[in-house]
């Protein structure tokens, strides 16, 4: 039934043939695919609704919102919810149609080949609104990777925030095919970030006591017995209530909003010189301890755990706030600035740099700074 | 013997440049009578008499298979300030913008900022893993990263703690100090967005985390919609391979944002719908108020400018007369527009002249020329952008942030000029 033959030949055979197999994706093969979609769908001039919607001009419209088809609610909650049909939510969904949109009425399984995948969306990307086919597009071809066979996650990903259909987002780049999956144990070695909520956590417990062992053969010859560091090191506990002093004093109990940084940073990168050489119950050991000496917990017998964290609060939290540069006297009046007479009388000295004399390969070099970088 | 003398003759005054260069003030005054002593009697030996590269053929091609600078410009190099941090292995050091003209900075000199010194990676060995919420999460070599279309870009990268020294009034007598923690190169690299299409972005996917390989697995949080709009992965700066301090094969590139951000030996991307909080953008990397509440995720760099030379490494040396002034400006808010100079401590203004490429969220370089007749000078620049954000005073600044905040101070300097031509950084009235 299809059209595709004479519309091949209107565009230009020769043309067309030299780019699609420059970019490593057959729409002629995917002809031949769809000969498993057409008892339901139909493409080309003319083509109606029937088992399933049309599918002329799939691409950039937005899903479930074919005129007088039936969907699946499930199909009409997912345009709803912001998916648009492009290669890549295609690519999704035909790979694993139930997985992608759950409740989907459509009855087939998904291509289980990549080539074929890319060969379906090249043939049916082809198609304009009115059933044309479209001109050459060269732009975002996906040649079908060699390395993988399958579209499958790995079986075993660190935890992920909720799922949500893979639409390309406004703005997205080309794909071009390079690369490879990564497998479940590459990513569960690199991926040890942990968030606010409990995300990435991983499975563990410690207590006060167990981190203070730690902490006394491996953090206290820079951060101090007590948390309050050596030289120019970081101060880890203290300085409650001084963020609006001359000297503030920034530790985990009076600055840090998140208890999760904390183990996030010892976790990826202490001690210093010797990072990742913590396993993941020194880990939650040391968040105690650092608890404990800021005393947000002040049982030495305290247990911190997986199960717990989520529930402790850094006392600073609620003293964040997001960028407001803007709102700020000097920046939002943007007028043109004053270039006559704009301060009266002769500038006067109040501050030399000299006098405080920090200046390195200064003669006296060895004064205390005023503020330092951290 | 005049031949055998003169070699005598070269060395010594060598010596006394060098030693003026240390000096500041002395090197000022001292180098005026030098000067009017060069055209005595018979004229300048520099003429009459034959210098030994005239007569001795120099080194051949190879004796430096890598070329480095002249020995007489050792002063133009990298500095640190050792009181500032705990330890040079998570240190910083500046860039030597007095020495330096046009906008590109020479990559061994681009300041350097570590959490846990230089990552020695082998290319060969190095990944850059995409994960999170993505369709397919994949990894990529050195040599998939250079098979993506590839784009020249020029753009400054500034530390979010410039100038942080300064809050509280005039610290750090050179620019190199005051302003150092910046510089500006061509980066040759593939769009962010082309890779991480690869792996194709869930709809979710608002955030994106970069880390390090180097021991600290520095870690910051990215709007998606920037990462998406003009972020780089680059793998060459001058048309070299990257420096390792620089983050050696390969760093992310974020233009107009804080440096702390443009993540070096970038290793691994994850996409996410929340920022994670990391120390870098919680402890440290937000700026804390008069009223002890505390901004986060302030990206964007201010617009700002500084007078490079004259300035307190850069003394006046040459007398009354034509003087050069000269300077950067720069926005992550896009081109410079104009700056503005004041030789009296800002009671009036004048354009000065910019020269050279006008490029969104790169240095741009300014001179300001006239006659100086001798008397003090306090010397300030203001810069103006395309969005017409106007460069403020430091006590603009400090009135609305107090003086707690170490980041983002893109205040005005000023810098005295006493009548002999030394400068020093002050704070004025």
């Amino acid at each position: 039934m299809s059209r595709f033959p004479e519309l091949l030949l209107a565009a230009g055979l020769g043309l067309w043939l030299s780019a699609s197999v420059a970019q490593g994706q057959d729409a002629t093969a995917g002809e031949k695919l769809f000969s498993r979609c057409k008892a339901c769908h139909a493409i080309g001039e003319g083509a109606k609704n029937r088992v399933g919607p049309e599918l002329n001009g799939l691409v950039g419209r937005k899903a479930g919102t074919v005129a007088g088809y039936r969907y699946s609610s499930a199909m009409t909650e997912a345009g709803e919810g912001g998916l648009v049909w492009d290669e890549a939510s295609l690519r999704s969904f035909l790979g694993n149609p139930r997985a992608f949109v759950k409740g989907t009425k459509m009855a087939f399984p998904g291509f289980k080949k990549e080539g074929d995948l890319a060969n379906i969306v090249a043939y049916l990307k082809s198609f304009t609104k009115d059933g044309k086919m479209a001109g050459i597009d060269d732009q975002a071809a996906t040649p079908a990777r060699q390395e993988a066979e399958k579209i499958e996650a790995p079986a075993a990903q660190p935890p992920q925030a909720k799922a949500a259909p893979a639409v390309q987002q406004e703005g997205a780049g080309k794909v071009f095919g390079l690369g490879r999956l990564a497998t479940a144990d590459e990513i569960a070695a690199w991926d040890i970030d942990v968030r606010p909520d409990g995300l990435g956590l991983p499975v563990g417990k410690g207590t006060v006591a167990q981190g203070e062992k730690i902490f006394d053969e491996s953090c206290s010859s820079c951060h101090g017995d007590f948390g309050e560091a050596v030289g120019r090191w970081p101060v880890l506990a203290g300085g409650q209530g001084t963020l609006k002093d001359e000297r503030p004093v920034k530790t985990v109990g009076s600055y840090w909003p998140y208890l999760s940084t904390v183990y996030d940073y010892i976790r990826r990168a202490m001690p210093f010189g010797n990072a990742r050489s913590l396993s993941d119950d020194d880990v939650y050991a040391l968040t105690a301890y650092v608890l404990y000496l800021n005393d947000v917990v002040t049982d030495e017998d305290f247990e911190l755990s997986n199960k717990n964290f989520t529930s402790i609060h850094l006392p600073n939290e609620a003293n964040f706030i997001d960028d407001n540069r803007a709102q700020e006297p000097e920046y939002a009046q943007k007028g043109e600035p004053c270039m006559k007479d704009c301060v009266p009388g002769k500038a006067r000295i109040t501050m030399h740099a000299a006098v405080l004399d920090v200046t390195p390969d200064a003669q006296d070099g060895d004064e205390a700074p005023a503020s330092g970088i951290e | 013997m005049a031949r055998v003398s003169a070699p005598d003759t070269a060395a010594s005054r060598r010596g006394f440049l060098k030693a003026g260069l240390a000096g500041g003030a002395a090197f000022a005054s001292a180098l005026v009578s030098a000067r009017a002593g060069a055209a005595e009697a018979g004229g300048d030996p520099a003429i009459t008499e034959i210098q030994d590269w005239n007569r001795y053929s120099g080194a051949g091609v190879d004796q430096s298979p890598y070329g480095m600078p002249s020995p007489f410009e050792k002063e133009a190099v990298r500095r640190n300030v050792p009181w500032l941090t705990a330890d040079p292995v998570s240190s910083v050091n500046f860039t030597p913008l007095h020495a330096l003209d046009g906008i590109i900075t020479p990559n061994g000199l681009c300041f350097e900022r570590h959490h846990a010194g230089v990552a020695a990676v082998d290319p060969a060995e190095h990944r850059l893993m995409i994960n999170g919420l993505v369709e397919k999460p994949l990894v990529f070599t050195m040599e998939d990263l250079k098979r993506f279309p590839r784009e020249n870009r020029i753009y400054f990268l500034e530390c979010a703690a410039n100038s942080g020294m300064e809050w509280r009034g005039a610290q750090l007598n050179g620019c190199q100090f005051t302003h150092g923690m910046v510089h500006c190169v061509m980066y040759t690299g593939v769009l962010l967005k082309h890779v991480l299409a690869e792996a194709g972005l869930k709809s979710s996917a608002k955030w994106l985390l970069a880390e390090g390989a180097d021991a600290a697995a520095m870690t910051r949080s990215i709007p998606m919609e920037k990462a998406l709009d003009d972020c780089m992965i680059a793998f060459a700066m001058n048309g070299e391979a990257l420096r390792p301090e620089q983050g050696y094969p390969v760093r992310l590139v974020v233009p107009g944002f804080e440096g702390n951000m443009w993540v070096k030996w970038l290793r691994r991307l994850e996409a996410g719908d929340e920022p994670w909080q990391q120390r870098e953008e919680t402890s440290k990397y937000t700026d804390l108020l008069a009223n002890g509440k505390a901004r986060r995720f302030t990206f964007t760099m201010d617009v700002k400018s500084v007078i490079t030379s004259p300035s307190p490494q850069a003394p006046i040396a040459h007398g009354k007369g034509p003087l050069v002034v000269s300077g950067l400006a720069w926005s992550g808010n896009g081109v410079i527009k104009r700056v503005d100079v004041s030789v009296d401590g800002g009671r009036n203004w004048t354009p000065a002249r910019i020269d050279g490429p006008s490029l969104p969220m790169a240095l741009h370089r300014f001179y300001h020329e006239f006659d100086w007749d001798g008397s003090e000078l306090f010397l300030q620049s203001r810069a103006v952008d395309e969005k017409g954000f106007v460069q403020p005073s430091k006590d603009a600044l400090r009135a609305v942030r107090g003086v707690n905040s170490i980041y983002h101070n893109n205040g005005i300097q000023t810098w005295h000029v006493g009548t002999d031509g030394a400068v020093e950084n002050v704070e004025i009235s």
